[in-house]
């Protein structure tokens, strides 16, 4: 019955496009959604983010919990592609600190006398320096440690020729602890780019099976979870997600599990609007002939929920998936922010936020502008994601079409 | 129309009672409590188990939800700062005050701004002006608001470090020495304060706001008797002032008590980065001190006033909309 899914929204979608009458709704929807030009852009975008988050290892030119104390908020390394007019292979100066005695203000000298040229495709060996490669690092420690992966990496994309590695290259200079700003975005991606998607999915679980109980069984379980989804949505979001994460920012607990607790508070908030919008649509399918048949077929009603009415709220669902990731990547940078989000020393770009918010107010914008990047990171995120979640709607919903 | 209200408002307790609940068994979820940090007093051991006694922490978290219930409805006492060992009404008074200085403002400017940009691009749809709005609208979608405060916070201090005089403060809601100054000068001084974060709130939900009513105006030009009204020759002005507009409005009025809550959370976190004296920050230190009674006063205040935000929205959505029976 795969197609059951797709009768009702070709038939509706059919007077708008009858050149593709009979193709199911996936096609239907690749179809229109190649008709959005900045959705298709906001995709390879998306794409290029992800992976830079994936392979943050080895695009990064230092390890991730790599921080020097002697060379907080360096300025980003300028990289010189010419050498006396003529264009050669790029290369960097060396830089030292010192200190204005008058302002007490830290200033970087750059030393000319020698430079130093990158490298493409460096090896850094050192025993802080090995990391391990992206689909690996996801399986847990102890799983390895079981399983006896012990695979490591010491590929960098670039880096540069210095022995002694006196010389460091910072492509966005470095942040009060001293760690590599341009490496920690990418890093702290990986956690501000995934929270959104694993705390949708988990409201969207809760928000279907809620809405379903609700719209399929109606009476009184629907009057229970009503009240209960609408007595959440009366307080304010901030608020309830900054009460939840005191449950657990006490407790220290490794960051895997702060980063799953994360979620749960992001989907927590998020789930009514989810289970208020099935319940309405259920309300109205399981009156429809195909759900009576499959009752009248002997269909347990656990059966004609999950088999014939949520798979109708497919493409809602979708659309509204991706429309929720940005609002959740927006949620889980402000709660870093405060402070009560991902702790130290894992990182994402709300955490790294939070040093602008410390460290800035005092020196203004052009002197550190290099640590409110992480701002453009969310930024450029929320963007991308809504524009996909735009285009996804246009693709599934024949009504928003133009 | 009061028979309708006080039904209304007896709705509302249903709800009010399981939303303090719930708040207050989130509250009670996180590990330890207040007297927790004199846990391993060298001088006192018991001082902890004291305090506990004291504060009656050590009854059931049921029974003290109960307890508190009892005083906000019988005594309007919604208990004792546990830090500042004062009642929670006169803290939080003054700081209410303050952020609603903040946000009744925005909230005002936020729908003055965005009603005439949302009609505007909904009766020059896909033109270049409305793409235009689009593009902004998406581009201050994605701008998290306490990033915009930081950016806002940073460019005054170059400003002063450039041109030695402020332009904006850099932060709070008064300046030094602002008890001596006359009451003009202080409507004055709060105002130059307020500049900042109204700008900033009033920003970030303008991009948001001003697309609902695009999406709003849009769905009523589309009705049937917009259709009717210009074929039988009404001039275009008048099906757009007099048919279009005053019908998406309906929607607009019920729209805006949904919105307050949006509002208020973002200008929690704007409050946080001007350093504000809101709600917001006090909601976090007392978060972070455990001090339940302020906490739960905060969550109770804001959701009452939400609650009633809706229900003013409503009502005044059935006094315009003759369509709506009471």
């Amino acid at each position: 019955m795969a197609d059951a899914a797709t009768t009702p929204t070709s038939e509706r979608g059919a007077p708008a496009t009858s050149s593709v009458q009979g193709a199911s709704l996936t096609n239907i929807a690749w179809q229109q959604f190649k008709k959005h030009p900045m959705a298709r852009v906001a995709l390879v975008i998306l794409a290029i983010m992800y992976l830079l988050a994936a392979f943050a290892d080895f695009f990064a030119p230092y390890p991730e919990h790599d921080i020097n104390p002697n060379a907080t908020f360096e300025p980003p390394t300028a990289v010189h592609f010419f050498d006396h007019g003529h264009l050669t292979w790029p290369y960097v100066y060396g830089e030292k600190k010192s200190i204005d005695m008058k302002t007490f203000t830290s200033v970087w000298t750059v030393d000319t006398a020698h430079a130093y040229p990158l490298r493409l495709f460096v090896h850094r060996t050192g025993l802080r320096d090995r990391y391990v490669p992206f689909p690996v690092n996801i399986i847990p420690v102890q799983l390895r440690r079981v399983l006896g992966i012990h695979g490591w990496a010491t590929l960098h994309l670039f880096g540069v020729a210095d022995p002694s590695d006196q010389v460091e290259v910072h492509l966005l200079g470095t942040d009060d602890l001293g760690a590599d700003v341009f490496g920690k975005l990418m890093f702290g991606a990986r956690i501000s780019l995934t929270i959104g998607i694993l705390a949708s999915l988990v409201s969207i679980v809760i928000g279907m099976l809620m809405g379903g109980l609700a719209g399929f069984y109606g009476g009184w379980i629907d009057e229970i979870i009503l009240r209960f989804v609408e007595a959440l949505s009366a307080i304010p979001d901030l608020f309830l997600l900054l009460t939840l994460s005191a449950i657990f920012y006490p407790l220290h607990l490794p960051s895997t599990t702060q980063f799953m607790m994360i979620i749960v508070a992001l989907a927590v908030i998020g789930w009514g609007t989810i289970a208020r919008a099935v319940r309405g649509q259920l309300l109205s399918l399981r009156e429809r002939d195909f759900a009576v048949a499959a009752k009248a077929l002997g269909a347990s009603n656990m059966r004609v929920i999950t088999r014939h009415l949520l798979p109708q709220t497919l493409s809602f669902i979708i659309v509204s998936m991706s429309l929720q990731i940005p609002l959740y990547t927006l949620a889980e940078s402000v709660l870093s922010f405060f402070g009560l989000g991902v702790q130290p020393p894992a990182t994402s770009w709300g955490l790294m936020l939070s040093t602008a918010q410390n460290f800035a107010g005092v020196t203004g914008l052009t002197s550190r502008w290099w640590i409110f990047t992480p701002g453009v990171a969310i930024f450029l995120a929320v963007l991308t994601w809504n524009l996909l979640g735009d285009g996804l709607r246009d693709a599934f919903d024949p009504k928003s079409r133009r | 129309m009061v028979p309708y209200i006080i039904r209304r408002l007896f709705n509302l307790i249903p709800t009010f009672v399981i939303a303090t609940f719930v708040a207050w068994g989130i509250i009670q979820a996180a590990p330890g409590d207040f007297a927790t940090q004199f846990a391993f007093d060298q001088v006192d051991p018991n001082k902890a188990a004291r305090i506990r006694a004291v504060l009656g922490l050590d009854h059931p978290w049921y029974l003290r939800y109960l307890y508190w219930l009892r005083n906000v409805v019988l005594h309007f006492n919604l208990g004792t700062s546990m830090t500042s060992k004062g009642s929670v009404t006169a803290l939080i008074l003054p700081l209410m005050r303050n952020s609603m200085v903040l946000l009744l403002p925005a909230t005002l400017l936020a729908f003055a701004i965005a009603i005439p940009i949302g009609m505007y691009s909904a009766l020059h749809k896909y033109s270049l002006t409305d793409r235009a709005l689009t593009v902004f609208s998406l581009l201050g979608l994605a701008v998290p608001n306490f990033f915009l405060a930081l950016i806002l916070l940073a460019f005054t201090v170059q400003w002063y470090h450039h041109f030695h005089w402020f332009l904006l403060p850099t932060g709070g809601m008064t300046s030094t020495g602002f008890s001596d100054f006359t009451t003009w000068h202080k409507i004055i001084n709060v105002g130059w304060h307020l500049i900042g974060p109204v700008a900033v709130v009033t920003l970030s939900s303008l991009a948001f706001t001003s697309r609902i009513m695009r999406g709003e105006m849009l769905e009523t030009l589309s009705q049937d008797y917009i259709r009717t009204a210009r074929s039988k020759g009404l001039p275009e002005r008048t099906v757009n002032v007099k048919h279009a507009m005053r019908n998406a409005i309906l929607v607009i009025v019920a729209y805006i008590g949904s919105a307050l809550p949006a509002l208020v959370s973002g200008a929690g976190s704007v409050e946080f980065v001007t350093g504000w004296p809101g709600i917001t920050p006090l909601l976090i230190s007392a978060i972070f001190a455990q001090d339940v009674y302020v906490v739960m006063a905060l969550l109770t205040i804001v959701t009452l006033l939400l609650m009633l935000g809706n229900l003013l929205s409503d009502l005044a959505l059935a006094m315009i909309d003759p369509r709506i029976r009471y």
